[in-house]
């Protein structure tokens, strides 16, 4: 038997509007509940984004002994130039690099009588993961011309642990957030149709299938699902845009690391969106269901 | 039409509602299952509904052995069977109209038919003028009239009534049975529990006593107690107000043909 959506449509619109105040009540729920899990996945991207932000500056450094060769130079740069997770070899020489101590340590290395041709030259690379930096640092240690390879490590990894931390709370966070806002939501459906029992009852004894009795919940609950989560939508690019604004001014501050681009904010309010048309017409199957077995 | 076959069935609590039922009911009869309170009336409805299934034994219904029939073909089953309960169970949202129109447009009628048949059957049950208003608006026999409007509305071959007139006056009463007789006549088979006395006796149509989850009467033309009873006046005990309205129904000589 073919279940006309004209059907459907019309004690969809008319049961919501009949149960205006269960609708708010659910669609409040899923709005609140998602705004919060849109918001902590926002986070987590942030902190994922802050992480790439941060690892983009550390360097791989191969440090050349001041007696080294020509020839030992080139060959180092062509041997760094082959690793497939490097990129952007540079080579900077004794002038540059004692120029650059200078600036960074100050005039006591002047002092100290250090001149460019003690001073080594280097090779830096930018490892596609920081973890790469490690090998380089085990491949080039005791070559011939070569003084030391350094990277900044343990830096590294102590940002790597806080950030992984903060992704996983954001995550979990949101994972939390999900349950209980799927908790919340199956309640509130479920009480609305507790209170239509009778209506279900009646359905039933006059021959309707389950399917046609389950539609006109569904697109309830999926029409509840769209306007809570539409609002949550709202909420978590209201979110982005705020702290935009915040951290915009302020480049180099961890807002403005944490900075996302259009496309992120529009993934994570599709996903947003999709959780709650899910929960709505999943959870409105869910606890129709409980009614339909007489 | 109805055929139960040593049926009997227990609930999950331990209370044995069907021991060992075996009734036939053919085509077009007009059916009293009486007893008291308990005594399995609403379970064998529920049966006949299939919202229950019973222990042991075999029940067909319209042709159908429905103990065996897959739960999907349920909602099928219960298309050629209307019902209607002392609750009356109408959709308080709904208009009259509306009301008996839902079970024709669960079983998918096209617009056309809802249509034409409502205000037909709403003719029949006499509330043609009242197609607008709430149930809330009416009165409980109107209610009980829209009930049946409903189930009958799609032509079902039994019409199954649960005490319909529990919750009515005997002067409504008497109205809502003689709504179930004509309905009977167009070939409806019509079984009714109930244990209004002055209705069983004032009918006089074949009745069926359980007790206890047993049948111990079935009877053709019969009455709702021991034989005679009726014809010999109102046996002491009984509730006068019950007695007094059976003595108005015998005195305006109201008997159904």
């Amino acid at each position: 038997m073919p279940i006309s959506t004209e059907y459907v449509a019309r004690e969809t619109v008319s049961n919501l509007w009949r149960n205006r105040l269960m609708t708010i009540a659910a669609v409040l729920t899923v709005a609140v509940s998602l705004s919060l899990v849109g918001a902590a996945l926002l986070l987590k991207q942030g902190a994922a984004r802050a992480e790439a932000e941060w690892q983009r500056g550390t360097e791989v450094m191969v440090w050349m002994k001041p007696t080294a060769t020509h020839a030992e130079e080139t060959a180092v740069g062509t041997q760094l130039r082959g690793l497939s997770y490097l990129t952007g070899c540079r080579f900077y020489n004794q002038t540059y690099d004692w120029h650059e101590a200078k600036q960074l340590v100050g005039n006591v290395y002047v002092e100290s009588g250090v001149t460019a041709k003690q001073t080594p030259a280097s090779w830096r690379c930018t490892p596609l993961h920081p973890a790469d930096a490690n090998a380089v640092i085990k491949r080039f240690a005791g070559q011939a011309g070569v003084l030391k390879a350094t990277a900044p490590l343990k830096q590294i990894r102590t940002e790597q642990h806080v950030i992984n931390i903060l992704q996983w709370v954001f995550l979990l966070v949101a994972l939390v957030l999900l349950i209980s806002a799927a908790v919340l939501i199956l309640n509130t459906i479920r009480m609305a149709i507790f209170a239509r029992r009778r209506e279900v009852s009646v359905m039933k004894l006059v021959g309707a299938t389950n399917w046609f009795i389950r539609l006109p919940f569904m697109s309830e609950g999926m029409v509840q699902g769209l306007l809570g989560s539409g609002v949550a939508a709202a909420v978590v690019y209201g979110l982005h845009v705020l702290l935009d604004r915040i951290g915009g001014g302020t480049s180099g501050s961890v807002l403005a690391q944490m900075r996302m681009t259009g496309w992120e904010v529009f993934v994570t309010d599709v996903v947003v969106v999709a959780i709650g048309v899910l929960i709505g017409t999943g959870g409105s199957a869910l606890a129709i269901s409980r009614f339909l077995d007489v | 039409m109805i055929r139960f076959q040593n049926v009997s069935k227990t609930y999950k609590n331990g209370t044995v509602a069907l021991r060992d039922v075996s009734i036939e009911i053919d085509k077009g009869e007009f059916v009293f299952l009486v007893g008291a309170s308990g005594s399995g009336k609403t379970s064998l409805i529920r049966l006949l509904l299939r919202e229950e299934l019973p222990d042991s034994g075999r029940i067909w219904e319209a042709g159908r052995d429905i103990v065996h029939l897959p739960k999907w073909r349920v909602p099928y089953l219960r298309r050629n069977i209307g019902c209607v309960f002392q609750d009356y169970r109408l959709l308080p949202n709904k208009t009259v109209f509306e009301n008996v129109a839902f079970a024709l447009e669960v079983i998918g009628r096209p617009k056309h038919v809802v249509a034409t048949q409502v205000p037909q059957v709403l003719e029949l049950v006499g509330l043609a003028k009242k197609r607008d208003n709430l149930p809330s608006e009416l009165s409980g026999g109107e209610q009980q009239r829209v009930a049946v409007a409903r189930a009958f509305v799609n032509r079902p071959l039994i019409l199954l009534a649960d005490e319909p007139t529990g919750n009515l006056d005997p002067n409504t009463s008497q109205g809502i049975m003689q709504l179930l007789d004509r309905i009977n006549r167009t070939g409806t088979t019509v079984l009714v529990a109930t244990h209004d006395e002055v209705l069983v006796n004032w009918m006089r149509r074949r009745v069926v006593e359980l007790d206890h989850g047993t049948v111990i009467r079935d009877q053709a033309r019969g009455v709702y107690g021991i034989e005679g009873s009726a014809t010999s006046g109102p046996p002491s005990g009984r509730l006068p107000i019950v007695a007094a309205a059976g003595a108005r129904l015998r005195a305006r000589g109201q008997e159904p043909a």
